[in-house]
């Protein structure tokens, strides 16, 4: 399929992980999805409505791996959430063990995903985040593989969105 | 009991010798085998399977400076979690090696339950009960500790840890990576309250903590004074700064109320920070409470406190020694 986009402006961080759950939900298979955005914007919201999405138990903080660098969580699927902000290079991707997680085990989400080389660069969806005001964000999704059920659609439907 | 503690949670390789839970024999961090290693090679600040490499060498150096040899081991003691799984796998599958190997006994240790241990090696130490605030880089969590093998979390960050918000605010102001030392160096010369950030409390019965707002609030001030930020960052290192530590304070001093702890204690990496100390041994001073801080080269990650937990494990725990099907954790759940 050709990439297809949508922009969703949320206006509130409850309303950002509500996004993220719906992403979340409509998860059914193993995915590799890609996160960017400035320091702040909401990337971790994000990834906490996903995770509940992915019916992650909420005894579970879904926290930032900033510091641990690959978290892993249980769910519908096998959930990593992964930053890359302090990995400075190709040869520390391997050290913590991403080319096991590239393997297609179960759901990977990868905050400050443009810190990958770009042989590495291949997600099945990503968004850039953008701060828009004090709570106001802009998501641009892009779509690299069909996702399943109507999910573009179900965003379309309840949340601002304006396709591209 | 000689117990041999072994520590590869995140970036550390640390390994170190302790005798009966409280006395230390050596405590090696891999930084320092850089240095001192002759064939320890470079150890690269972000070690991860880089433990690998050097897990051998600080072991061997922490028996060598402890004066013993591996046969006069009693015991071994792993991180198990919460942390990286890569890394955590290079320490504990070595000690269950070492341990199946010389036929001693062995035992996983919780990392964070480690730190919250690390006041056990001063000179003075708390009683039991006691309340502890862990402040790292990667984690924010209060305990009630009954008994070193019987602690409840009362609560834990719902996103970023403070250290890692002080690491980033320091980004965000140009001060760069990890800045969080930086900081508190600069809040010295502002203000606190001449720029205003909001304190998240949270429920302020409970013991939950966000610091992902205020990292927000410091990146919004700067995007929204582009003109005259440079000028303000020793207030806005202050008032973050006192933003962070209030809610820190507030929830320690909470948490002692409701469990009737009379000591409390801070632990973790942030513990250095002179502030925070400063502030928590007031506020404990005020209530008539006992404040007990690790020693500098305890706060950060080690695996003295490793060893020490694990002595307590192994002498009073129900669950050890442990098999040797067990494995790692990345993250512990609450409950």
């Amino acid at each position: 399929m050709t990439t297809q986009s949508i922009r969703i402006h949320t206006a509130s961080s409850d309303e950002t992980r509500r996004l993220g759950t719906m992403v979340g939900r409509a998860l059914a298979e193993p995915a590799s999805i890609g996160l960017t955005g400035d320091l702040g914007c909401g990337k971790t919201v994000f990834v906490q409505g996903l995770a509940r999405g992915l019916a992650v138990p909420d005894r579970y903080a879904v926290t930032s791996p900033t510091y641990t660098l690959i978290n892993e969580y249980p769910g519908r699927l096998p959930f990593f959430h992964v930053d890359l902000y302090r990995i400075t290079g190709a040869d520390e991707l391997t050290d913590i063990g991403m080319d096991d997680l590239a393997a297609g085990r179960g759901v990977i989400v990868i905050e400050w995903a443009e810190r990958l080389p770009p042989e590495l660069l291949s997600f099945d969806m990503a968004a850039s985040i953008d701060m828009t005001g004090d709570f106001t964000r802009t998501f641009r999704f892009f779509f690299y593989r069909r996702p399943s059920g109507n999910l573009i659609r179900d965003l379309k439907n309840n949340f601002n969105a304006d396709e591209e | 009991m000689k117990i041999l503690g072994i520590e590869t949670s995140c970036d550390e390789t640390a390994a170190a010798v302790v005798e009966d839970g409280s006395r230390i024999l050596s405590s090696v961090v891999a930084s320092q085998v850089a240095v001192h290693h002759p064939y320890g090679g470079v150890v690269p600040e972000l070690a991860s399977r880089k433990h690998i490499e050097a897990i051998v060498a600080v072991v061997e150096e922490a028996l060598e400076k402890a004066g013993l040899r591996t046969d006069q081991m009693d015991a071994v003691a792993a991180t198990r979690g919460p942390g990286l799984v890569g890394a955590l796998l290079v320490g504990f599958n070595f000690a269950k090696a070492f341990a199946y190997a010389r036929a001693i006994p062995w035992t996983g240790v919780d990392h964070l339950e480690a730190h919250i241990y690390s006041v056990f090696f001063g000179d003075e130490v708390p009683g039991l009960p006691y309340a502890a605030l862990l402040v790292s880089g990667g984690h924010t969590s209060i305990y009630h500790v009954k008994n070193h093998c019987e602690m409840t979390r009362l609560g834990e960050t719902l996103d970023d840890a403070a250290g890692e918000a002080f690491d980033k605010v320091a980004k965000m102001l140009g001060l760069g990576y990890p800045g969080g030392n930086v900081i508190s160096e600069l809040a010295e010369r502002g203000r606190p309250g001449k720029i205003q950030f909001p304190r998240a409390y949270m429920d302020k019965a409970a013991f939950a903590f966000s610091f992902s707002g205020l990292k927000t609030a410091v990146n919004r001030f700067i995007q929204t004074h582009p003109e005259n930020y440079h000028e303000l960052i020793p207030d806005i290192a202050a008032e973050f700064q006192a933003a962070v530590i209030e809610v820190l304070v507030y929830k320690l001093m909470r948490a002692a109320e409701k469990t009737g702890c009379r000591d409390i204690a801070l632990v973790g990496g942030v513990a250095a920070n002179r502030k925070l100390r400063e502030e928590l041994a007031k506020a404990a001073k005020d209530a008539g409470l006992t404040l007990f801080t690790p020693s500098i080269d305890l706060c950060g990650d080690n695996a003295a406190m490793i060893a020490g937990l694990g002595y307590h494990l192994l002498k009073d725990g129900d669950k050890s020694p442990e098999d040797l099907s067990a494995d790692v954790y990345s993250r512990a759940a609450r409950g």
